[in-house]
């Protein structure tokens, strides 16, 4: 466990709390919120829409400051944007007027190395996703599962060491969103890239979490985190992993838990 | 989600599809031979609408002497010089108001205050010191350009959405880089729009002018043709005016289509 | 908008003003051509309560309003047509496509010929200036209704007029609203422009032609401010009446 623990504190943030003025009226968007996140770890944060957990995942991303508490990434503080924290939003967000391989290279705007060198480096991370071939499309001709792998290129194009995507399948048809679900756990096993997921499918975040983080909103808190045993057959037909489903669902319909919310509980 | 865009639409429920051109063509081509006939028949006196025959040969006479070209000549010159120094200016203009809040604060009353007064209100206040020669027109026409081109603009650099501004924001782009990479770009359309705005309004404008003050130009071809009571000349000048400015819209639209194909099909 | 940005929009204006006193008391200039700026108010002030002025200004808003009229009734007319019946669309879309690249102004000398000088004229322009853009938009928002929401009209087998009625009437709502406030913007220019061209010396557009032909600064100034202001009120008027027609047309 040691090894675990030297990994740990990748991602923390600490008594976090962010408002919001909606209509003229505050809304309290996440409350008290602590989470530890360790390096290399696969972590999905599940809820329902207006929980929050976009918004966690935007101050990691430092689009947003908290105004309580902090956020920390390798031990520094957020304070903005930064390269090594890659982003993929729920819209693809690929810029229009660029072919997908410009807009995977537009990431690399502000990164060291050559013009070539970072050329390469687009078309390696392309392949990656497996859009090869389609380096001069421009993003209307492709469809969505592919304007998406495109952004998944670009987030990933910086090599950060963690990288954050916000409902990056909600707004894919199934079967595109399960082939793109595979894919990315391919290269997560093969990258090991610290990945902060935030979805609303329950199955989503069971197929590729290590540990899934349940918010409840109004504020946004952290329920409960379940950490799932690495023997867990990532497959629906599984009753392992449907007994997880319905105790996550549990979760989710009863609302925060009433002690302390953020315990790690291992489930199985 | 590519399965539902790769569907033909749904055919129209209607079962006849006729052709368009054909079409098209019927009412005007029934139009003109009604008015050719009442003509002939003297149904219509030429001094209220001449016969379309009349009216060819009046353009063609106008085409053989070189006339028509010398007064569209000086139409499309004054219309060029107005229109690139209003573009020039309301680019310019356009883009300071959309980059800095405190210079619009400062200009963008004044601007307005000019831009609501129509070319028709200008023009007599403008004659008093400038007279009824080239430089009247040339501010006019100036004028016409300058405010959509700068509106649009300003608009446009302003409207970007805040979508993509994130994105820039999380590659870490400066805001040199920010505007070069994602504003400027984004801006094209609806700036381009603005250009196209502005050569219409100009043209528009351009008429008014002539028909007030000139002794060439396709708007003094207009006023001829009313004082002499030559109505074949007043339809040709009418003709060759819509005729040039449906060519300069089409050329912008023309451009305006290529430089937002990546704003999808 | 701030109380300082509001401060800063004045300072271009006073310079302005500033610059024009300046010159007069400097004696640059011919006075006939720049009178001080107090005199400006002065005479427009006795111009303003003296009985021509609003008089004429009631004239011009009448012949506006009854172009208006006529030109958005006649507007909506033919622009439901081509925009509900395909064959119509077909006939009459390509040459009123044609027609309206003529710039306004052109149909002038034509106008002249055919109606003379008189009131009828300036009415006819009215009408014809007003005519385009209420039909132009009132067609396009006719015939562009989505075609998911004309789906949910079939799918709950709606009639023809309720279809009319129910679906592309209301969602044509903003496109015809904004074809008549672009309509009355028109009429009242042309109004202006009818009176200025096709001129017997009434309304606004005289009062601008007297001002110039008297070489009198004041009435010109007097005439664009008003020409200005009462079509920035006529635009607000309508931005209003369709805000509270059409509340969810969006922002």
């Amino acid at each position: 466990m040691t090894l675990q623990q030297d990994r740990s504190g990748w991602l923390t943030a600490r008594g976090v709390g962010k408002r919001f003025a909606i209509a003229g009226r505050e809304v309290r968007a996440l409350a008290g919120l602590d989470l530890d996140i360790a390096s290399g770890e696969f972590i999905a944060i599940l809820g329902a829409s207006g929980c929050g957990k976009s918004t966690l995942l935007r101050l990691f991303a430092g689009l947003e400051t908290p105004d309580e508490g902090e956020v920390r990434h390798a031990g520094a503080r957020i304070s903005g944007p930064s390269l090594a924290r890659g982003i993929v939003f729920q819209e693809h967000r690929l810029f229009p007027w660029l072919t997908v391989a410009q807009n995977v290279e537009a990431a690399l705007l502000n990164a060291p190395g050559s013009k070539p060198a970072k050329r390469q480096t687009a078309t390696e991370l392309i392949a990656l996703v497996g859009l090869s071939g389609f380096e001069g499309a421009y993003p209307h001709q492709l469809s969505g599962g592919m304007a998406q792998r495109a952004a998944i290129a670009r987030g990933l194009v910086n090599r950060p060491d963690t990288l954050l995507l916000d409902e990056p399948f909600g707004a894919l048809d199934a079967l595109t969103r399960a082939h793109l679900q595979r894919e990315l756990r391919r290269i997560w096993q093969r990258q090991r890239t610290t990945t902060l997921l935030v979805t609303h499918d329950v199955d989503e975040a069971l197929l590729l979490g290590e540990r899934v983080v349940v918010m409840t909103p109004r504020p946004g808190r952290i329920a409960r985190i379940f950490a799932l045993p690495p023997e867990l057959p990532r497959d629906h037909a599984d009753p392992d992993f449907a007994r997880l489903r319905g105790k996550i669902l549990a979760t989710l319909d009863a609302g925060p838990a009433v002690p302390a919310a953020g315990l790690t509980e291992h489930a199985a | 989600m590519s399965l539902a865009l790769s569907l033909p639409e749904a055919a129209p429920p209607r079962s006849v599809r006729w052709p368009r051109w054909p079409v098209a063509l019927l009412l005007p081509a029934l139009l003109l031979a009604a008015w050719q006939i009442a003509s002939q028949r003297g149904w219509i006196a030429p001094g209220i609408l001449p016969a379309p025959g009349e009216v060819w040969l009046t353009l063609r006479e106008l085409w053989e002497s070189g006339d028509l070209a010398s007064h569209a000549a000086w139409s499309m010159g004054r219309v060029v010089q107005g229109f690139l120094l209003g573009a020039a200016g309301g680019l310019l203009l356009g883009t300071a108001m959309a980059l800095s809040p405190r210079f619009e604060a400062y200009v963008r009353p004044s601007f307005l205050a000019i831009a609501q007064v129509p070319v028709i209100g200008w023009v007599p206040l403008l004659m008093l010191p400038l007279g009824i020669e080239e430089v009247l027109k040339l501010v006019i026409l100036t004028k016409a350009a300058l405010v959509p081109v700068t509106l649009n603009t300003r608009d446009g650099l302003r409207a970007v959405p805040q979508r993509w501004v994130e994105v820039a924001l999380a590659f870490r782009y400066s805001r040199a880089q920010l505007l070069r990479h994602v504003v400027l770009p984004a801006a094209v359309p609806p700036v381009f729009t603005g250009l196209r705005y502005g050569l219409t309004s100009c043209w528009k404008a351009l008429v008014a002018v002539e028909l007030l003050a000139s002794s060439e130009g396709l708007g003094y071809l207009l006023v001829w043709g009313r004082q002499m009571f030559q109505m074949d000349l007043v339809i040709a000048g009418i003709l060759v005016i819509a005729a040039i400015g449906f060519a300069f819209d089409a050329v912008l639209a023309r451009i305006e289509a290529r430089l937002q194909r990546w704003r999808a099909a | 908008m701030s109380a300082a940005d509001r401060l800063r929009g004045l300072v271009l204006p006073l310079l302005l003003l500033a610059a024009w006193q300046g010159a007069v008391t400097a004696g640059y200039g011919d006075p006939r051509l720049l009178p001080p700026p107090v005199e400006v108010l002065r005479r427009a002030w006795q111009l303003l309560v003296a009985e021509d002025l609003p008089l004429a200004l009631a004239i011009s808003l009448g012949r506006c309003l009854a172009g208006f009229a006529l030109g958005a009734l006649l507007g909506l007319g033919f622009g439901l047509l081509c925009g509900l019946s395909r064959a119509a669309d077909r006939l009459l879309g390509p040459a009123f496509h044609a027609l309206k690249n003529v710039a306004v102004f052109a149909w002038i000398p034509l106008i002249a010929m055919w109606f003379g000088f008189g009131e009828a004229s300036r009415i006819a322009f009215v009408t014809l200036a007003v005519l385009t853009p209420v039909a132009l938009n009132v067609w396009e928002g006719v015939a562009g209704v989505p075609k998911p929401l004309l789906e949910v009209g079939a799918a709950f087998r709606f009639g023809g007029w309720q279809r009319l009625a129910r679906i592309r009437l209301p969602a044509a709502l903003p496109a015809i609203l904004t074809g008549l406030q672009l309509g009355l913007i028109h009429a009242w220019l042309a109004t202006v422009g009818a009176e200025y061209f096709l001129a017997k010396g009434t309304g606004l557009g005289g009062v601008l032609i007297e001002g110039r032909d008297k070489f009198d600064m004041a009435l010109v100034l007097l005439g664009i401010l008003l020409l200005g202001g009462i079509g920035l009120l006529l635009n607000q008027l309508l931005t209003r009446l369709a805000a509270r027609l059409a509340p969810w047309r969006a922002a």
